[in-house]
């Protein structure tokens, strides 16, 4: 594949078929970050009028799907200041984030101002801190609107902070690729290496944690580990992030048709399911469809290492291949 | 009866200086890294040049430099046929080293302080017991060996006074490939052996930790360790990958952020020590290398796609990447020294340590 490098603001005068990683900045990642970061704000705004979780819960989801559309990237401004695991402190297998939470909600109410919020265990943050106060298991020990409106002010500013990054930096660090003076790429193949990185460990992560965990074994399912159960998001999010990585696919490529049709299959049998918290793994049935799912994200692995990555002319790094 | 060709090579040799470093070009760093569909061992000069490139059999892991003589010693990836002993000033290999009947070198090695020694990690290949093997460097034959006080030991260090420090990664492998036969069972420790083998010390992590394989080490001046560990378990969890041992006490384990530990995804792939304690261990996967104080605070976070290969030089550090770049790496970040270079393999030492 004959590839463009296109300069930054230079008119796009290519054919359809042209995508690279250009793409993947302009048409995916940065109004990813602008779509996550316009959200949480409007969750903020909404916060400071009311607490009423009826009220913001649609806000909430409108924040927690824009998420879903950036949560595949694990590199650039999202990594630094602990960005990431302040937005989504997920999983949790000890609970780190209830308890944390619960200390502030009982607390003093200095450790609420933004800055001192902040500063705070990136585990009583973000969006599933936000979801436990909007749907609580049991009734709160306190009333839970100011930390509610502390939460979602901090999440708003990390989201904007992450945004900043991108629109001040980043995404120029990316598009001058192999120019002098530039040592975060070196070259324009190591863009490529990283966003086919944030696939293969994407999918990873939608596999061992979305999928495997709630899954358990036959005899053993965990249900109780689904994401965002309270919240009715867990089928959800395995749907969202799968649509957010085919879409970052199309952007770096138009000749990957199995990488595609691989996605389309996972995502035509999340779509399927009719089972929004995963309930279903603890029946015979749903667990069969729930593995059979799992199976499908880990076919779309395989695939991608097979079709995309010769077409990218990319792999998994040498040393994060095969370390010892 | 002494022939003539015989007589005036040893009376060379007496008159000569032993062959040092030197006769090498005086290479700051041996690294192992694949060039086209080969690999190489590179000695590299203290601005990340190159001073020597010279073909190994086959993927190397780690090498064991000699103090004095220039040679390296590079061991094969697991499960380890053979180790390769390279004589960096001609560029002849001249030995090739196999473990016994039964057993497999486990990826590094470490000479005595005077270099009439060499140490290896190993394993009985059918159980993963570990074992030290012992071999006289004048000539490379097998000496002994002695338990290494645990399973599946990786890394080793020798220390000043000669006795050495071994990290028991506590995973039991397949023989033929690698396989994972243990995970639920692990117990790794970090053992303190005298030369002869006695076990001297020895400490493991909380049971929370025991799928925490121990696997690297960097030494400190007074005789601590510093080590890094490779995540086993539920990949949900967050756990420490750094730690600090002086033998006789209780390891301390990194205060490390979460949020910055979870860039590491579970795994330390070297760790090197500069002498004022600063530590940096780097993780491939995440594509980043943390700096930690002495006393295990975190410093500083540093991205960088497949970085690995990292040795303390100067007040800082030098890391290398499976894309080619060499990096110069302190508190306030990487700079780059060399580019275009070869895919630079896990680890990166000191040459004449």
């Amino acid at each position: 594949m004959k590839r463009t490098l296109l300069a930054l603001g230079l008119a796009v005068v290519a054919s359809a078929a042209r995508a690279d990683y250009p793409e993947t900045v302009r048409d995916h990642i940065l109004p990813g970050y602008a779509a996550f970061a316009e959200t949480t704000a409007s969750l903020a705004a909404k916060a400071t009028e009311t607490c009423d979780s009826a009220l913001l819960e649609p806000f909430f989801q409108h924040a927690f799907d824009a998420w879903m559309g950036v949560q595949h990237l694990n590199f650039g401004p999202v990594e630094e200041d602990g960005h990431r695991l302040a937005i989504h402190y997920w999983p949790d297998p000890k609970a780190s984030g209830a308890k944390a939470q619960m200390a502030l909600l009982k607390g003093d109410p200095a450790k609420l101002a933004p800055g001192a919020f902040a500063q705070q265990s990136v585990a009583a943050r973000g969006l599933m801190a936000l979801e436990r106060l909007l749907f609580p298991a049991e009734p709160l020990p306190a009333d839970p609107c100011p930390l509610i409106r502390a939460t979602a002010t901090d999440l708003a500013a990390t989201a904007a902070a992450v945004n900043e990054g991108w629109k001040a930096g980043y995404g120029d660090t990316m598009l001058t690729a192999g120019e002098p003076g530039n040592t975060t790429f070196l070259t324009s193949p190591e863009v490529r290496q990283v966003l086919f990185t944030q696939l293969a460990s994407g999918l990873e992560f939608l596999s061992d944690n979305r999928i495997a965990r709630p899954l358990g074994t036959f005899d053993a399912p965990h249900p109780e580990r689904a994401e965002a159960r309270a919240s009715g998001r867990s089928l959800r999010n395995i749907l969202l992030a799968l649509q957010a990585m085919r879409r970052m696919v199309a952007t770096l490529t138009p000749d990957a048709p199995l990488t595609i049709a691989a996605f389309d299959k996972a995502i035509a049998l999340a779509a399927a399911m009719n089972d929004p918290t995963l309930a279903g793994v603890a029946t015979p049935e749903g667990h069969l469809k729930f593995e059979i799912l799992g199976q499908s994200v880990d076919n779309i692995r395989a695939v991608i290492l097979s079709e995309l990555a010769p077409e990218m002319d990319v792999g998994i790094g040498f040393n994060a291949a095969d370390g010892d | 009866m002494t022939s003539r060709r015989g007589f005036l090579a040893g009376l060379a040799a007496l008159s000569l200086p032993l062959p040092s470093w030197a006769d090498a070009g005086s290479p700051d760093l041996l690294a192992a890294a694949k060039v086209g569909e080969g690999y190489h061992l590179f000695g590299l000069g203290a601005a990340g040049q190159t001073i020597f490139s010279l073909p190994l059999p086959a993927r190397g892991h780690a090498a064991a430099a000699h103090p004095s003589r220039p040679l390296a010693v590079a061991f094969a990836r697991r499960p380890g046929t053979f180790a390769a002993v390279i004589d960096c000033a001609s560029g002849a290999e001249t030995h090739r080293i196999t473990p016994p009947d039964g057993r497999q070198f486990n990826g590094h090695g470490a000479f005595s302080a005077g270099g009439e020694t060499l140490f290896t990690s190993e394993v009985v290949a059918a159980t993963s017991q570990g074992l030290i093997g012992i071999w006289r460097s004048a000539d490379f034959t097998r000496m002994g060996e002695f338990a290494s006080g645990g399973i599946g030991p990786h890394d080793l260090k020798r220390l000043a006074d000669g006795s050495l420090i071994v990290a028991n990664g506590g995973i039991q492998t397949d023989p033929t490939d690698r396989t994972k036969l243990n995970l639920p069972d692990m117990r790794p420790n970090l053992s303190h052996l005298s030369a002869d083998g006695t076990l001297l010390a020895q400490t493991e992590l909380p049971e929370a930790l025991w799928q925490n394989s121990i696997r690297h080490l960097a030494l400190s001046p007074d005789g601590s360790v510093a080590f890094a560990m490779q995540w086993e378990g539920d990949p949900a969890m967050i756990v420490p990958l750094l730690g600090r041992w002086s033998p006789g006490q209780d390891a301390i384990l990194a205060t490390t952020p979460e949020a910055e530990l979870a860039r590491m995804k579970g795994y330390a792939g070297s760790i090197a020590m500069t002498v004022d304690g600063t530590t940096a261990i780097t993780s491939p996967k995440g594509g980043v290398v943390l700096l930690h104080a002495a006393d295990g605070t975190h410093l500083a976070s540093h991205a960088r796609a497949d970085i690995c290969g990292v040795s303390a030089h100067a007040s800082g550090f030098i890391a290398t990447d499976g894309g080619g770049a060499l990096w110069a790496c302190d508190r306030a970040g990487l700079t780059l020294l060399a580019t275009g270079g070869p895919a630079w393999d896990n680890h990166l030492v000191p040459a004449g340590v």
